[in-house]
Parts: C-alpha cells; structure tokens; sequence
C-alpha cells in the first residue's frame, strides 16, 4: 500500500520537473550516494549472482570501524564434493580467499589466497563518478521493491557499443546498491547481482571475522609470487573509446613457461585484460573468439606472440584490443 | 606471534585475535616468511610443488636437453659434409672417390632431412588453434583477480570455467 503511493507520489514529482538535465543530475547524485553507501554502512544479509547458467547465494558481512572496512562473503552453494564454502575476508584493500583446492579428487586441502583490494559487490560503483561521465548516461526510472525494502531504479546506459549498460536499484532510504544487472545491447541481462535478505548491523562486534577452520585439513598459502609493476614496450595502437590502461603487470603464471605481461584497462567499471605471451614450440598459439556468460574472450597472434582479451564487455572490444597490439620496437633498442 | 598463527591454523583464536593476525601475516616481515616457510616445507612434503617454479625449471632443463641433443648433430653433419667434398678433390682412388661422394651424398641428404624436419616442426607448432577448444582458465582467473571491479573472481573459483570445457 504505502509502496503504492510512494510510486504515485514519485511519478507525479517526476513529471513536475521538466527540465532533463537537473534529473540527470539527480541520478549521478544517487549514484554518488550509493557508491558511498556499501564502503560506510554497516550491514549484513544474502545475495545471488546470476552469470550465464552460473547461480551462487552469498553470505556478506561488511563493518566499517572507524574507517577500516571489514567484509567477510561467505559462499553458501559451493560444489557439494568440496564439503567447504569458499570464504572472502576483506580488511581495508587486502583480500584473503579461504577456498577448497581445485582438484575434486583432493578436497583435503584449503588454500589461502592473498589479492590486492578491489570493488566487490555492492561496492561496485567507483566512488569517483567522474570518470564514467564520458562513457555513461544516466536515467532515473521506476521505483521497486528488492528483498523487502523500497528501492529508486537508476540506470546507467552505454554511449556506444563498447561496454555494456547497468540497471541499479538503490536503497530507497540508505542509498546501498540492492540490485544490479548488466545489459547488452539487445536488453538481454548477462549478470545480476540481488540481495534477498538484508539487515544493517547495531552492533561493533567483528566476531564474525574470523574464517571456519577445519583441523582434519591442511591449509597452504597460494604462493605465486607478487606481480611485478611494470611499463614496457607493448602498445595499444587504438583503445576503444572511454577506456584507459590502469596497469601493467609482469605475472608468472602456473604452466607457462615464460612471464606473461597483462595490462589492464579499464571505463571506470567495465575492464579489460590483455595477456602477451611468447610463443614456444611447446605450446599451440590461439586465435578466434567465444563466450562465457559475460566474459568475451578473443585470441590472436602478433610478431610470435600470443595475444589473449578477456573481459566482461561486448565482443567488439576484446576484438579491437587484440587487433591494436604492437611492440614498440624504436624504445625497444634503447 | 608463531604460537598464535598455529593457533590460528587450529581454529582456536578469537576474532580480534585473527583480524591482526590476518593483517600481519600480510604486512610482512617475520611473520609472513614464517607462515609461508611451514606451508612450503608442507607442499615440498607432500610433492606438492605444482604451483611454484620447479615445474618450470623442469621445463627449461627439459628444453635445454633436447637443444643439446639436436645441436650437435646438425652441426657435426655440416663439418662432415665440408670435409667430405675436401677430400674428394684430392682423393685419386676410385673406391676412395666412390666412397666419399656416397658418403657426402648422405650427409648433405641427412642435413636437407634435418633442415625439412626443422621446418615442418615449426608449421606445425606455429599452426593455431581455435581458442574455443579449450579454455584459457589461467587468464580467466588472472583477469578476475585483477578486475578493478569484479564479483565474479570470489564467487566462481576455476572450476567454473574447467567445467565449460
């Protein structure tokens, strides 16, 4: 009932306000407010992640004490066979991963994995907006109810065919991001992120931020060496519009002989990875395209290398960043 | 600090206990070579080294090997055939003479074999593959991990994209 005239209410101070540019406005304000929202808040609840026929149910536990975000995500339909839940502890930018090891005939063993901070659900929107005006329009739309709780639709539409759109559904009250879909071009949603439970959290206790040890197993630490920052030779002769190079790393990768150089770019949200590899006789070079649910992933060789574009964007921009590769032979030689 | 990361490892700390002993073991120091000298004395026990470099070294002093082993040959070949068309020149005995053509013949159709045989090596390794027959799940998971904003990396481990193979 009171969503009812909420809705009502909505839609005729909508249509009050004529001028388009103040609504615009008013979406990269909420988006600011929701981009704020999941860092600050203190709250606890499930949500699902829907990526091509891949479904996942997740625990999420995020404090901010005084500054220092906390987050532990809890996996709760992990394989069977694992008899272990895939466990993230987050603490400011370093990421911890408690996980059963890959290998279904071994499930003894849990590795701990060590990753650099990044934006994880519902911190999916860069807290500095700025950059995604270039790329990105916005439009407020209808308002919804997700897991229980009033929510204001903002969608944030693609300027060109280089990237995907987003449909965000934000807290009505808090402004915490509640729902996200990724949208192709066709309107077909590739990804989709839903809370189904949420509660904020009163109280200051982190007692929850411990992970579930099991005795009977043996723990290791992941320990493949720290990327390497570096700046070499390899160019882009032409980046798809909007996006930027945000790193070069020099990783060494299990199974492959030689390092591999992955330069990451980036829209502000969408990201692209682009691997270079020498090519041994050992190893058979790639080239074509697939898909796997919303990864595009395109293959081709260049001057005996193998080049390989991963990343959650339309086929078209794997393609054009696999194609633009060169080595810069002139500072090469210096 | 060692007693509590054994402490850690048997599930037997609190909380607060485990969230600085988290950031410890990751800030460095003592600690961190600590933690990750028990678990690699573990993974050297249990031959368990995939994930390190010995796989790799094995690949180099493999690859090392099999260079020796054809170098030498092709090159021992060419000096053989160089010599034999010496000698034919100042050879006056016709078996001798005889022999020697044969000989060169032969040295100079196994350096063309090996030559052919280099060649057809590298088109067939050079030959590519269509990247949907298998795949890339190393890059898959190095660009999740490094995604400036990706879920996905923390909700699918690699078995997600081994299963699509």
């Amino acid at each position: 009932m009171f969503s009812v005239i909420f809705r009502l209410l909505l839609t005729l101070t909508l249509s009050v306000i004529s001028v388009q540019s103040i609504a615009a406005e008013d979406a990269w304000l909420m988006l600011q407010k929701t981009a704020y929202a999941a860092r600050e808040l203190n709250y606890q609840g499930v949500f699902s992640y829907q990526n091509g026929k891949q479904v996942r149910s997740v625990q999420i536990t995020h404090m901010n004490r005084d500054g220092q975000e906390m987050t532990r995500n809890l996996v709760l339909n992990a394989k069977l066979q694992a008899k272990q839940s895939r466990e993230v502890f987050s603490q400011g930018n370093d990421i911890l991963i408690v996980s059963p090891k890959n290998e279904s005939n071994n499930t003894s063993t849990v590795v701990i994995e060590k990753r650099r901070g990044q934006n994880l659900f519902p911190a999916m929107l860069p807290t500095d907006l700025q950059v995604l005006k270039t790329s990105y329009t916005t439009r407020i739309s209808a308002t919804e109810m997700v897991a229980g709780r009033g929510t204001q639709v903002i969608e944030l539409i693609a300027n060109d065919n280089y990237r995907y759109s987003y449909k965000i559904w934000a807290d009505a009250e808090f402004g915490l991001l509640l729902k996200m879909t990724l949208i192709d071009s066709n309107k077909k949603t590739l990804e989709q992120f839903e809370f189904t439970q949420l509660s904020m959290l009163n109280s200051r206790d982190v007692n929850w931020f411990q992970p579930k040890i099991d005795v009977k197993k043996n723990y290791v630490t992941d320990v493949s060496a720290p990327a390497n920052h570096v700046d070499t030779n390899w160019i882009v002769a032409e980046l798809p519009t909007g996006y930027m190079k945000v790193d070069h790393v020099v990783l060494n990768l299990p199974g492959k002989t030689s390092p591999v150089d992955q330069m990451i770019f980036s829209d502000g949200i969408a990201s692209v990875s682009l691997f270079i590899e020498p090519i041994s006789k050992s190893i058979h070079p790639k080239t074509g395209h697939m898909v796997i649910g919303s990864t595009n992933i395109c293959a081709n060789v260049i001057d005996g290398y193998q080049i390989t574009v991963v990343g959650e964007v339309p086929a078209a921009t794997v393609l054009q960043i696999a194609k633009a590769v060169t080595f810069n032979k002139q500072t090469a030689l210096k | 600090m060692k007693n509590q990361l054994s402490a850690f490892m048997d599930g037997e700390l609190s909380a607060e206990e485990s969230a600085h002993l988290i950031t410890s073991t990751k800030t460095g120091g003592e600690l961190k070579n600590c933690w990750a000298y028990y678990h690699l004395i573990g993974d050297s026990l249990r031959g368990d080294v995939g994930l390190g470099g010995v796989n790799m070294q094995y690949d180099f002093s493999n690859r090392v090997m099999t260079a020796l082993e054809s170098e030498p040959t092709i090159l021992a070949s060419y000096i053989a055939a160089k010599t034999n068309f010496a000698s034919q020149k100042t050879a006056y005995k016709t078996s001798t003479k005889l022999w020697s053509a044969v000989a060169s013949v032969a040295a100079v159709m196994f350096v063309g074999i090996m030559v052919f045989q280099q060649q057809f090596n590298q088109l067939e390794a050079l030959m590519p593959v269509e990247i949907a027959q298998s795949v890339p799940t190393e890059y898959l998971q190095a660009h999740q991990a490094a995604a400036p904003s990706s879920a996905a990396y923390y909700i699918q481990n690699a078995s997600f994209a081994e299963t699509k193979k």
